[in-house]
């Protein structure tokens, strides 16, 4: 009895144990791949929200650990830098909640004013939640907005027939706005 | 089902194993497994592509290795072991995609990771993998999942072309009508059903046909 126990077990246990060395070797030979693209996906959503205000980003990995555990809708943080290489804004990679999941590039400048947003990536509605998600125009609408959180159909009309997606976009500016005010708070002005 | 082709063995059995999947044991048009998947990752044809792919990858690699340790499973854990096994594969698939293939790893989404639960493929497994000898599970794999793909692939096309009027793969539209008053619904949930019905009568139609050609001759 028992011994049939321990036979399916280790049977078992050795079917799963050549499954995860195989894991494992799979997993080391696309790591790097992985995360290079995920950070090029970042860095591309970062340089288009702060391009508008002439502002170099680039990527701030403490910066992040220091907002993680208060904002954890961020998801990646960027310093803006200008031409003589001074901190001159940020930008903040947070998630949102529209019809689906969608993840914007939100760049701010020194006094909390919105320098762009972009959309990283969204699962909209193609056709209805897709349109305002992929309009640089409507996303152009925040350009100049803040450091007073926006709202929606007050400061931004929402789209029409894509409420959802608009109160995802907004939520997201106001994620980055949030993070923004935690950085100064705790530096006052533009920390380090 | 099975039996009788094993006995029927040689080089036009295997065959058949290979081509029955097209046709006469299509996944999606015939046992009717594996519906959602394909209802919802075929409204590009890439994404088609890259499905179907997946999908015979994780297919024929499983029957073979099931094949392969049929004797070493034991009756009471077999369904746990082939878990396992199908669960590394489609591991596999996920993580090549992602380092690989982004966008169309974004695109497919939870879809990939889905194959894990796929009747087809567990279905394979336990019917056919576990009964049979490596050669001719490798090519029940094989045959199953280039008939999943075609599918797939046809129902992409029509999606694709009639929803968007353009046929984009990678980043380069390979047709485009330049329309935008195309009927986007093709392109969402019910436009998958109305494919896939559309797909399902005209194979009836063919059989009913084929059907009293026969009875007349």
């Amino acid at each position: 009895m028992i011994r049939d126990i321990l036979n399916l077990a280790l049977r078992l246990m050795l079917v799963c144990a050549v499954a995860a060395a195989g894991l494992g070797f799979t997993y080391g030979a696309v790591r790097k791949n992985i995360e290079r693209m995920e950070r090029e996906e970042r860095e591309e959503g970062a340089r288009k929200a702060l391009e508008p205000a002439g502002l170099r980003a680039e990527e701030d990995p403490s910066l992040l650990e220091f907002l993680r555990g208060t904002i954890p809708d961020v998801e990646g943080a960027f310093k803006g830098l200008d031409g003589s290489g001074t901190t001159a804004g940020y930008a903040f990679i947070v998630k949102a909640k529209g019809y689906n999941f969608m993840r914007l590039a939100v760049g701010v400048d020194a006094e909390g004013r919105i320098t762009g947003v972009a959309v990283v990536k969204q699962e909209e509605t193609p056709g209805l939640g897709s349109v305002p998600a992929q309009s640089e125009e409507y996303l152009g609408r925040y350009r100049g907005l803040g450091p007073q959180p926006p709202v929606l159909k007050k400061d931004v009309d929402a789209w029409s027939g894509a409420t959802f997606t608009s109160g995802g976009i907004n939520s997201g500016v106001r994620t980055a706005l949030e993070a923004f005010e935690r950085v100064r708070a705790e530096g006052g002005g533009i920390p380090r | 089902m099975s039996d009788d082709v094993e006995k029927g063995a040689g080089k036009r059995g295997l065959l058949r194993e290979l081509t029955k999947g097209f046709i006469t044991t299509n996944p999606l048009l015939v046992l009717m497994v594996g519906l959602c998947s394909s209802l919802a990752v075929s409204t590009r044809v890439e994404n088609s592509v890259f499905m179907g792919l997946a999908v015979i990858f994780v297919l024929t690699c499983s029957n073979i290795i099931i094949s392969l340790i049929r004797r070493f499973i034991p009756e009471q854990i077999r369904i746990p072991i082939f878990i396992v096994v199908i669960a590394s594969f489609v591991t596999i698939v996920d993580l090549t995609l992602k380092g690989f293939f982004k966008p169309v790893y974004d695109r497919l989404g939870v879809w990939i990771p889905l194959i894990v639960v796929n009747c087809i493929i567990l279905a394979r497994a336990e019917g056919y993998a576990y009964s049979n000898s490596v050669g001719r599970a490798a090519m029940d794999g094989l045959g199953l999942g280039m008939g999943y793909t075609c599918v797939l692939l046809i129902m992409g096309l029509f999606r694709e072309f009639l929803g968007t009027g353009k046929i984009v793969f990678g980043e380069r539209a390979l047709v485009d009508l330049g329309s935008n008053s195309m009927p986007a619904i093709l392109i969402m949930f019910p436009g998958a059903f109305i494919t896939f019905a559309l797909l399902l009568a005209l194979l009836q139609w063919h059989k009913a046909r084929s059907k009293t050609g026969e009875e007349e001759g």
